[in-house]
């Protein structure tokens, strides 16, 4: 599951440099433990637009409840994206 | 109220123009009576669903700027990118193209008028810009994807809002430039470019601003086009650059153009105290509305109430009146008279830059005013091109019971209306802004003497 956590990481990196309000510089080390708000400094209303980018891009919808309670951090997205791809399986 | 003796001088200007890389381009192209009017590919594509295929259409290249497209099968720019890095990404991101041009204007107003950035960043720095229309292009996509795709609201993204809201393109500038003092928009349809300048002239007139970035914007819409469109009221069936024809007997309609102009405003013995180059002074501004209850039709009464008004203000004996003129059968005409019964058949042109650019609508106003303050310093009148033939008969409007003006017909003016640029002395000129609603506007500026 390792590597299906590391694509995922690598398809958010795709969608982040799309994102004009990010430093592109800040994407080379970016782990599960890194913050869109503290560590990219990025503006809270992006947040949303990364999560319906993330949904273009790796053909999942997520639930408005998921989005509301979604954290910061690249971990909160990939789970956030597992957790839709496996209701869709289902 | 106005402050007796308190003055207002414009000390900068800049903006977007059509077929045009700069200010400089298009001072360039204006006084040597070129056409900025072409066929626009993005109206051609339509084919037989519109009618008129012509405009004054900026091209992003020219302002170096890239679009950057949402998704695959999404037509619309999610954001763009400066590619001469005048404008940050963060504020980028919360424009639309209209307000992308709005900052670009007020960024060169700012840097021509040699504001300190205490001094932009002043209490007692103000904006105040608008566009006549709705943030259109934006709108229709999030729309579309919710109403049409039935996709989640988020699709359409976190910037709907501040990308399409009634004041974007001032609430854009202000978070570029951080003034602190007013941030407003004033929308009067096609007089909106004009009207907002004219606010903001009355903020630094009655004390309660020093400076303003003031000005009109109208982004390109292919939305917009097609509402005029659907109306008749665009010009068709000439070439391009013969589409737009103030004054002409075959004249049939305006052709829609899309732009910004923006002036920087500062009060006047301020502005000479630092050493400003004064681009002009504002004598006087005023407005009013027909109240004859007609949304469209074009208001002799009201224009010479509005005369009047400004006279009541100012001196007022313009070398140059820059008319409206939109090409549009009844506006021209009645319009020419109003100028003629108020100021005389002699003594002064009468200018239409609408001829070589088109109604940019929203920034017409602005645009126009901005084409003024280049006949100020060129001391030249630009061509009214295309038009070649007036009116030897009396319109129908002069045959009716009650109609007051004058009964010449059009053709007895021929000698207000140049058709190659004019050079000569010119201290003053008087630009007037009608819009839809039948509000009416106008502005005296003057050379600095």
């Amino acid at each position: 599951m390792v590597n299906e956590r590391q694509e995922i990481i690598d398809g958010l990196i795709e969608v982040l440099r799309t994102v004009r309000t990010v430093d592109p510089a800040l994407l080379e080390n970016v782990t599960e433990e890194t913050d869109f708000l503290t560590d990219m400094s990025m503006p809270s209303t992006e947040l949303i637009n990364i999560a319906a980018k993330v949904e273009q891009k790796f053909d999942v919808e997520f639930e408005d409840d998921d989005i509301d309670e979604l954290g910061s951090t690249v971990k909160d997205v990939v789970d956030l994206i597992l957790k839709a791809k496996a209701r869709g399986v289902a | 109220m106005p402050i007796q003796g308190r003055k207002v001088a414009i000390v900068g200007m800049g903006g977007a123009f059509p077929d045009c890389a700069d200010l400089a381009v298009f001072d360039k192209k204006i006084f040597t009576g070129q056409s900025l009017i072409r066929e626009w590919p993005k109206a051609v594509e339509f084919q037989k669903q519109i009618r008129s295929t012509v405009s004054g259409y900026i091209d992003d290249n020219d302002l170096g700027l890239e679009p950057i497209y949402y998704v695959e099968g999404y037509d619309w720019p999610e954001t763009f990118v400066d590619t001469l890095g005048r404008i940050p990404d963060i504020n980028l991101s919360t424009a639309d193209l209209g307000s992308v041009w709005a900052m670009l204007g007020s960024l060169e107003s700012i840097r021509m008028a040699g504001w300190t950035k205490t001094e932009t960043q002043s209490e007692r720095t103000g904006v105040v810009i608008a566009s006549g229309g709705a943030g259109n292009v934006i709108m229709r996509h999030a729309w579309h994807a919710f109403f049409e795709f039935g996709k989640k609201s988020r699709l359409a993204g976190s910037h709907t809002v501040d990308r399409t809201m009634s004041y974007r393109e001032a609430a854009n500038v202000s978070c570029l430039i951080k003034n602190k003092g007013v941030c407003e928009s004033i929308t009067s349809a096609c007089a909106t470019g004009l009207g907002n300048i004219g606010y903001a002239y009355r903020l630094i007139k009655f004390g309660l601003q020093d400076r303003a970035v003031a000005g009109g914007v109208e982004g390109t819409s292919i939305e917009t086009f097609i509402g005029f469109d659907a109306m008749q009221v665009l010009s068709k069936g000439f070439s391009p650059a013969e589409s737009s024809r103030p004054f002409d007997t075959s004249r049939n309609g305006f052709v829609c153009s899309f732009g910004a102009g923006i002036v920087a405003l500062e009060e006047y013995e301020m502005a000479k105290a630092r050493g400003a180059t004064i681009l002009a002074v504002i004598d006087e501004y005023f407005n009013n509305s027909d109240g004859d209850g007609n949304m469209f039709y074009p208001s002799y009464d009201g224009q010479r109430r509005l005369w009047q008004g400004l006279m009541a203000g100012a001196e007022i004996k313009p070398d140059v009146v820059k008319v409206h003129g939109t090409a549009t059968p009844v506006g021209d005409i009645i319009e020419l008279i109003s100028v003629v019964d108020t100021l005389g058949e002699d003594g002064y042109h009468i200018s239409a830059p609408k001829s070589q650019f088109g109604h940019m609508l929203g920034a017409a106003g602005s645009v126009e005013l901005i084409t003024a303050l280049l006949m100020l310093k060129n001391q030249q009148v630009p061509p009214c091109l295309n038009s070649d033939t007036l009116n030897h008969e009396q319109e129908k409007f002069q045959q009716k019971d009650g109609w007051a003006g004058s009964q010449k017909p059009a053709e007895a003016y021929r000698h207000l209306i140049p058709q190659e640029t004019v050079t000569k002395e010119i201290n003053q000129v008087v630009c007037l802004n009608y819009g839809f609603g039948g509000t009416n506007s106008a502005m005296a500026i003057s050379k600095d003497n």
